[in-house]
């Protein structure tokens, strides 16, 4: 049993990191519902019951507006959210969202640092031979340039690897807004 | 019913709701858990994502009791996206429609 007034700062309170302005806006559509059922005689407490777990409703608005924003923001703060965002919708088994996720982030993550660390290993082969002279000056370029342009080559794949991983994460997490839960679960 | 049998069916039911003009979110919420059992709290946040997605356009009006409420219009390509979505459902309900009578054949 909950009165209208339970209802809606529960709600308020579980989208409290929510923006104010589109926080309002939603709240606003839950606060005429109970306006209008109680014209149609639905006394707050048969209101809130159809309504459903504001817990539900919570997890609901916050999954669309995270994978929204992860889209024009384009960054892996976002992306987390909204992948974080379709667990807490309670759909799916942790381990089946989250694990594939951090797994194939953890393999971007470390290709990234390769192609990185053969940027280094080039250079630093130039260096050393400058200044310790284990490799001749000719052979040294040569060295520093392969490493170079096998990590310029690098990141110019890992960039296509990196938007793939990207579009394909917020493709699922779509195809995961359209389920809407019925009221018996 | 199923829930599985529910999943996406609420959108399209929103979408041809809203081509016979535009509606607000209680109508619609209502017209539809009249006729199957679903979370109404469930309706508003798909509205959202629609309208995000720039299906349905919104405005406010004015009513004679109570506070302005929240219109949601049908954009052009919101009519285009809920034929897509209801051709794609008629064929899928004439396939499935057709092995039942079949299977049920004596």
């Amino acid at each position: 049993m909950m009165t209208k007034y339970q209802y809606m700062s529960e709600l308020t309170h579980l989208l409290k990191n929510v923006p104010e302005p589109i926080r309002k806006e939603w709240l606003y559509d839950y606060d005429m519902h109970f306006q209008l059922a109680a014209q149609n005689g639905q006394s707050e407490a048969e209101a809130a019951l159809e309504l459903g777990d504001p817990r539900t409703v919570a997890a609901e608005l916050l999954l669309s507006y995270r994978v929204g924003q992860a889209e024009t923001r384009n960054d892996f703060g976002g992306l987390s959210r909204a992948v974080f965002a379709t667990v807490g919708m309670g759909l799916f088994n942790v381990i089946f969202v989250i694990g594939p996720y951090l797994g194939l982030a953890a393999v971007l993550l470390a290709l990234w640092v390769s192609a990185g660390a053969l940027a280094i290993a080039g250079i630093a082969t130039v260096i050393e031979s400058v200044w310790i002279g284990t490799f001749s000056y000719m052979q040294a370029l040569s060295l520093g340039l392969i490493c170079c342009s096998l990590s310029i080559l690098s990141v110019l794949g890992l960039r296509v690897l990196t938007k793939l991983f990207f579009t394909a994460t917020l493709k699922y997490l779509k195809f995961n807004t359209r389920i809407v839960r019925g009221k018996s679960q | 019913m199923n829930i599985q049998f529910k999943k996406g069916v609420l959108e399209i039911c929103v979408l041809v709701l809203a081509t016979s003009g535009d509606r607000y979110g209680y109508e619609l919420a209502v017209k539809i858990s009249e006729k199957f059992e679903v979370a109404v709290g469930s309706v508003y946040p798909l509205l959202n994502r629609l309208t995000q997605e720039g299906y349905f356009s919104t405005y406010l009006k004015e009513s004679p009791e109570g506070p302005p409420r929240k219109y949601y219009q049908l954009t052009p390509e919101g009519w285009r996206h809920m034929r897509a979505l209801l051709a794609q459902w008629t064929d899928f309900t004439r396939a499935v429609n057709e092995i039942i009578e079949e299977g049920l054949k004596p």
